[in-house]
């Protein structure tokens, strides 16, 4: 049964990707809503699940400025875009604050060193669709569009205040390597530890 | 009778205790209730900004150690959440020690009352309320908090702290243009970056050992151990952690500042996510007051920490009897990673025990010094206790080793360490001395197992086998001194210093004949090396044979006039061969160069006994 489904879905993919060279991941295939739209850094609306044509996974990064943890994450958000960007997955970062600015965002990309294209979520509109409530927080979804994993980049905090001095669980790493080997993610979920995109509510 | 007045006292405080409690608990029943019947949600301005103010604006202000400023609604609100999550779990305020009677200077910890309505704030929807209700914030003064500072310095460079990986531990020597005796009376320590600098510990180096490392290394500041010559000066603590400027001494507890030392300044760095420059400065409050009395660091603790991997439950104690009264003014704990509890007890001589401190949930980023509100007094024949507990299983997530390892003593923040530094006050300096010579032999047999142990580790590291000989030699263990001074000889054959150190401890040993090899030795490397002269008249001498003696002394005079020992020495030869007259010179020629005690005093026995032989 399970391995008639995915054939199927492989066999759909493939007739989908002959058809429009614009996408390869297909948008109307699964949850994603056609018509959210999120302001770019030059206040263009653009949809943030549109990717290049070969995309196998978008991850987006929820992130923010002045977020001490969501900061001290930025060189393994770099370190996990770098391995997997070759490999086809796309990433964003999703800046949920909506008093962050695009100039303070600019700053910010530059500063860190930051991964992907920025995304301004001013009314929380992907992080409730994503079901993100911290920063920073990563939310995988697959060719199909279907959230595959939601949650920490890795285990290295544990609450606040509580922090291991090195990760022993990759999770954001793990999961895409499963979702690119066309496996389960194992752990589909693990709680991020970091601030509360809830207080940027207005 | 007596049976009846004990029962009835112990009626009547337990009634009384009874009724306060009641009291108590209708009080806060009283104040959630009024919040609560009134309808009226908690706001920002009436009810939560009173307690940021009061315990987070001291670090949480524009330019303060935190991250983030709590002094508005605007800059509150989008972190309310967190403040609820930090504040609940007693992340914050970082206050790790249990109350005292008569408390803690700077305490910042909130009570559960407040730590309820900060929840109850948030699950209300974080609401700002009417701002009339909001009380004027806290004057805080930009720059130097202790005033105007007499001297303000800085490492010779900046540093750059990487942007990822885990914190990092530097030290920083910074060489202070005091070219003569001063006493302090404050230090300030400003960051400069108060997003990765998390804390400093901070001593002051008479010699130059630490200036050597710290050159040995090529960017600024050095990583490695802190050299056993940079000290607490006079037994003040000088550390700094976020929210905690040291207060200015009262008068008359200023430390002495000897011209041309360095600071020694550790700084405890958390990455931030992006390169960041760091370049701390340090104010000095300089006072013409020498201090009249002086307190003593007293260092409880095990260097014999050996801990097995999965030990969740690894403790060590410590203990120290006072010889004379002193006022406990502060205490600092000190332990790494794998620390979980720590613990500080004084039994009086009565029986009566006092919690000196209780730490239960240890956690090494917040290495506060606790100060006492109200420093009291332990008398003689106080039991000063340390215990630390150690947790080195995997299920201690701080655990730098997964799966856990053996760990054991180290100064490197992947060792281990456990010691309790009480800060005890004599009276005056005679119980200071008095207190010093009981307390320095056990603090130098507890350093004997640290640089063991870092021997093992670095067994060709030749300053940690100078600097333990050299604490055998106090503790009146020549043997183990010549040891390493040989150890010490075999990895560095070409120093002079190095045989002219052996040379010294085979002396103490009473091997007169290898010792005069050294210094042969010595003077082979180094010609005309005064104190090598010098001991190797003193062999003569003690073998009596004043005239090589005196052509030892006399040759290391010419080429080191100032040299007291060698003058000293030299009297000494010359009222063995019955020349009186020539001691006396020779010692009143030593006198006249001031020098410190117990050499001065000696000196002047030297001549009394001369006088004495001489009218005979």
């Amino acid at each position: 049964m399970g391995e008639g489904m995915r054939r199927l879905i492989t066999l759909f993919c493939a007739a989908f990707a002959l058809a429009s060279a614009l996408a390869a991941r297909a948008p109307e295939t699964a949850g994603a809503p056609s018509d959210l739209r999120l302001p770019d850094l030059d206040n263009h609306l653009v949809d943030p699940f549109q990717t290049a044509p070969g995309a196998k996974a978008i991850v987006f990064l929820f992130v923010s400025v002045e977020c001490p943890i969501s900061n001290r994450y930025a060189p393994e958000m770099r370190r996990v875009h770098d391995a997997f960007a070759p490999r086809g997955v796309a990433f964003r970062l999703v800046y949920p604050n909506p008093a962050e600015s695009p100039a303070m965002i600019r700053a910010h990309v530059k500063d860190y060193n930051l991964p992907g294209g920025a995304l301004r979520d001013p009314k929380q509109a992907l992080a409730t669709f994503a079901q993100a409530t911290i920063t920073p927080e990563a939310a995988i979804y697959d060719v199909l569009n279907r959230r595959v994993y939601l949650g920490r980049i890795d285990d290295r905090y544990v609450s606040l205040g509580l922090e291991r001095p090195a990760a022993t669980r990759h999770d954001l790493q793990d999961a895409l390597v499963a979702t690119l080997a066309g496996t389960r993610v194992s752990a589909p979920t693990a709680p991020a530890v970091g601030c509360y995109i809830a207080d940027f509510a207005r | 009778m007596i049976g009846a007045f004990t029962g009835f006292g112990a009626f009547a405080r337990f009634g009384a205790f009874a009724r306060f409690d009641a009291v108590a608990r209708f009080g806060a029943f009283l104040l959630v209730a009024t919040v609560a019947n009134a309808q009226s949600p908690v706001t920002f301005s009436r009810d939560v900004a009173p307690i940021l103010f009061a315990r987070c604006a001291p670090c949480h202000h524009p330019g303060g150690s935190a991250p983030f400023s709590l002094l508005t609604y605007e800059s509150t609100k989008p972190r309310a959440s967190l403040i609820s999550a930090a504040t609940r779990t007693r992340f914050m305020p970082p206050w790790k020690a249990e109350p005292v009677p008569g408390g803690w200077v700077g305490q910042s910890r909130l009570s559960d009352a407040e730590i309820g309505l900060l929840q109850r704030w948030v699950d209300g929807g974080a609401v700002e309320g009417d701002p009339r209700d909001l009380p004027s914030p806290p004057r805080i003064a930009p720059g130097w908090q202790l005033g105007k500072p007499d001297l303000v310095v800085s490492p010779a460079q900046a540093f750059t702290l990487p942007g990822g990986g885990t914190d990092v531990f530097r030290i920083f020597v910074i060489p202070l243009p005091v070219d003569r005796v001063r006493y302090v009376r404050g230090l300030e320590f400003r960051s400069g970056n108060p997003r990765v600098v998390h804390h400093a510990n901070i001593r002051v180096d008479k010699t130059r050992a630490s200036r050597r490392a710290d050159e040995a290394d090529p960017e600024a500041g050095y990583d490695g151990l802190i050299s056993r010559s940079a000290m607490y000066p006079d037994g003040h603590f000088l550390g700094w952690t976020p929210g905690q400027a040291a207060p200015i001494l009262p008068r008359g507890l200023a430390w002495r500042l000897e011209a041309n030392s360095d600071l020694v300044v550790e700084l405890h760095m958390q990455p931030s996510g992006k390169p960041e420059e760091v370049e701390p400065s340090i104010g000095l409050f300089f006072t013409d007051d020498p201090p009249e009395r002086t307190p003593l660091m007293l260092r409880l603790g095990r260097q014999s920490i050996d801990i097995p991997p999965g030990e969740a439950r690894y403790t060590t104690t410590d203990a120290f009897v006072l010889p004379v009264d002193v006022d406990v003014v502060a205490v600092q704990p000190h332990a790494h990673y794998r620390a979980r509890e720590a613990h500080g007890t004084a039994t009086l001589p009565d029986g009566t025990v006092r919690r000196l401190i209780d730490i239960t949930d240890w956690d090494f980023r917040w290495q506060h010094v606790y100060r006492y509100a109200a420093p009291f007094t332990l008398p003689k024949g106080t039991r000063l206790a340390m215990q630390f507990v150690f947790d080195n299983s995997a299920g201690n997530p701080r655990n730098p080793d997964q799966p856990p390892a053996r760990v054991r003593w180290g100064q490197r923040s992947r060792d281990e360490m456990g010691d309790l530094w009480i800060q005890a006050l004599p009276k005056n300096d005679a119980d200071l001395d008095t207190l010093e010579r009981a307390f320095r032999p056990k603090v130098l047999a507890e350093d004997v197992f640290g640089y063991e142990r870092e021997i093992e580790r670095e067994p060709t590291d030749v300053a940690l086998h100078d600097d333990v000989a050299q604490i055998y030699l106090q503790l009146g263990r020549p043997f183990e001194a010549v040891a390493h001074f040989e150890a010490s000889a075999r990895l560095n054959p070409a120093s002079a210093a190095t045989h002219f150190n052996l040379g010294t401890a085979l002396v103490v040993a009473g091997r007169l004949d290898q010792a005069q090899a050294h210094f042969n030795e010595a003077l082979s490397i180094r010609p005309g090396y005064p104190q090598a002269l010098n001991n190797l008249g003193s062999i003569f001498l003690q073998r009596g044979d004043a005239g090589e003696a005196l052509r030892h002394f006399r040759e290391a005079i010419r080429l080191e006039p100032a040299n007291v020992e060698a003058l000293a020495n030299l009297a000494r030869a010359l009222a063995a061969s019955g020349d009186f007259t020539a001691a006396m010179d020779a010692v009143q020629r030593a006198a006249k160069l001031a020098p410190p005690e117990p050499l001065a005093s000696s000196l002047r026995e030297q001549l009394t006994l001369y006088r004495q032989r001489r009218t005979r």
